[in-house]
């Protein structure tokens, strides 16, 4: 297996997938960065959490496009060479199949890495209020690294079974939208939507004032439900999708 | 000879369409076995049952001696290379890198890969980019890839295809030499029946799924038989004077086919014809030809 996941990011070499990921974090990080420096004592006191708050929101949007990106990338190189015929002679397709997604899943893992880093640093730098919450940050990286890689892996069986990238690209792009949206959806609905457990899985609530137009975060308790449910449907999506793709003539 | 490769009824249908229909393909070992079929008769459609990259709907194949299935499948292919339909390749990879990817994944030494670059004369290109080849050079990228680990069988599926008449000639050589020089036996499968007449030992012609010839070559071309045509001024009544001499004539067009006979013969027939004031115009020695016999088998006429 290690082989196989060593032969993959041999596979991408020159194909700058890590140039992807880098920009569009970067993008997400200088706004979630806006305006932070023309913070006022209160809201430094809750700057940890305006961040946990702020983040999901705009994974939301940026993480299923980074996925269906990063999944197309890692995929189309086999469909552009018709690679997988003779990959399908040397080595298990079920593999195969495990060793992209573990190469994917390591990209997006980094992303979630990058994004903590700059949380605790711009916190730090700008002074929020006591250090930073390393329980809720562990916990926001473990929600969001699990929502991205449920994500990676339908996005991976789209890149495998579709030739056509378009398929797949433009279902990153509808998830991308649809998870913004479903935040505005009772949370029962959004529990059906995989692109809306960014919503589900947060941490930080808010409550804003309509009279004084002050917005006031807190933290929510850890809807272990709700992961668990994204554990079934990632568990289902990798039974199904692997079956596919083992099953697919060339 | 042992079989390399025995298959035993196989099958392969699409929706309703049988596509291979009991094919009983019998590979020598040693061989190369030309697989001639017309387009679409069904000869991918074999070989990628061969590798494993398309599940036959019916029958068994067997390789080394060992009947394939799911869970010895990988192990029989270690053994097996293969270039099916068009060569697989990573076009932003250099030639070198391609194939280091596949010999990690086989398990081959690293050291193999200059070994498989000179077979195929590629070792002056390895640093290039695969996107930057001619289609010649990607053929034997795909070739050489094949050839890693020095596999005991090759299954080609039209390696000619896309080359100039140089490249096809290179490469008609390099599937020859093969056999002799390291021991390999090579199933290779075209629709020109010129360029099997040219390498195979042994052939299987395929026509709409189904085999229709399988043997030596030279079996096949003991089928084209040798005839003398005749053109006379009045062949009613020459067919009758050879008749009556004991020739087994017919008619063909304006000609008169006679069987293969001696220069003394012939030309004891003629002097008859002569003296019965029967003018000769037309004296033509005819061989049929392996595309007329392959017509015969297949009833469709081959591409040259």
């Amino acid at each position: 297996m290690i082989k196989a996941l060593a032969m993959e990011f041999q596979k991408i070499r020159r194909r700058k997938v890590w140039a992807i990921v880098a920009a569009l974090i970067s993008v997400q990080i200088l706004l979630a960065l806006w305006g932070v420096d023309r913070m006022d004592a209160h809201e430094l006191s809750q700057g940890w959490m305006h961040f946990l708050y702020q983040f999901p929101i705009l994974n939301s949007i940026m993480m299923p496009v980074m996925a269906a990106v990063v999944a197309s990338r890692l995929c189309d190189i086999e469909h552009k060479g018709q690679t997988l015929k003779l990959l399908n002679t040397v080595m298990p397709a079920g593999r195969l199949f495990a060793a992209k997604f573990l190469c994917g899943a390591l990209y997006m893992l980094a992303a979630a890495l990058l994004q903590i880093i700059a949380i605790v640093m711009a916190g730090l730098v700008v002074g929020f209020e006591g250090s930073p919450p390393l329980d809720k940050l562990l916990y926001y990286l473990l929600f969001t690294t699990a929502v991205n890689l449920t994500i990676l892996l339908l996005q991976q069986v789209l890149s495998l079974l579709f030739r056509n990238q378009m398929i797949a690209l433009t279902v990153g792009i509808i998830g991308s939208f649809a998870g913004l949206f479903i935040m505005f959806f009772p949370q029962n609905l959004e529990r059906f939507f995989l692109w809306g457990y960014y919503g589900v899985l947060m941490l930080v609530g808010m409550d804003w004032d309509r009279a004084t137009r002050i917005s006031d975060f807190y933290y929510m308790p850890v809807d272990w439900t709700g992961f668990s449910i994204l554990a079934v449907m990632f568990c289902m999506i990798y039974i199904i999708g692997r079956s596919l793709f083992i099953r697919k003539e060339m | 000879m042992p079989d390399i490769i025995t298959t035993t009824g196989l099958c392969k249908q699409y929706g309703k369409f049988l596509r291979v229909k009991d094919l009983d393909l019998r590979i020598p070992a040693g061989a190369v076995y030309g697989f001639l079929g017309p387009n679409g008769a069904g000869k991918s459609t074999t070989m990628k049952m061969l590798v494993g990259i398309a599940r036959p709907t019916g029958g068994t194949i067997s390789v080394f001696g060992k009947q394939v299935n799911s869970r010895n499948r990988l192990s029989i292919l270690k053994h097996v290379g293969s270039l099916i339909e068009s060569p697989s390749y990573y076009g932003h990879l250099t030639g070198a890198e391609n194939l280091r990817i596949i010999c990690v994944l086989k398990g081959v030494p690293d050291r193999d890969i200059n070994r498989v670059l000179q077979i195929v004369r590629l070792e002056n290109q390895k640093e290039k980019r695969v996107a930057q080849y001619s289609m010649g050079m990607k053929q034997r990228l795909g070739l050489a890839c094949a050839l890693l680990g020095n596999p005991k069988l090759l299954i080609l599926d039209e390696p000619t295809n896309g080359l100039d008449p140089a490249g096809m000639q290179e490469m008609r050589e390099l599937i020859c030499s093969l056999p002799q020089q390291y021991g390999m036996t090579v199933m290779v499968s075209s629709h020109l029946l010129s360029e099997i007449d040219l390498i195979a030992t042994n052939v299987g012609i395929i026509s709409q799924g189904e085999l229709v010839f399988q043997d030596r070559l030279s079996t096949l071309h003991e089928k084209s038989r040798t005839s003398i045509a005749l053109r006379t001024q009045n062949n009613q009544t020459a067919e009758k004077i050879l008749s009556g001499q004991g020739i087994s004539c017919r008619r063909q067009d304006d000609y008169l086919l006679l069987p293969k006979l001696s220069d003394n013969e012939l030309a004891g027939h003629i002097f008859r014809l002569f003296e019965s004031n029967i003018g000769v115009v037309r004296i033509e020695e005819r061989r049929k030809s392996l595309e007329d016999i392959f017509i015969e088998l297949t009833g469709t006429a081959v591409s040259l």
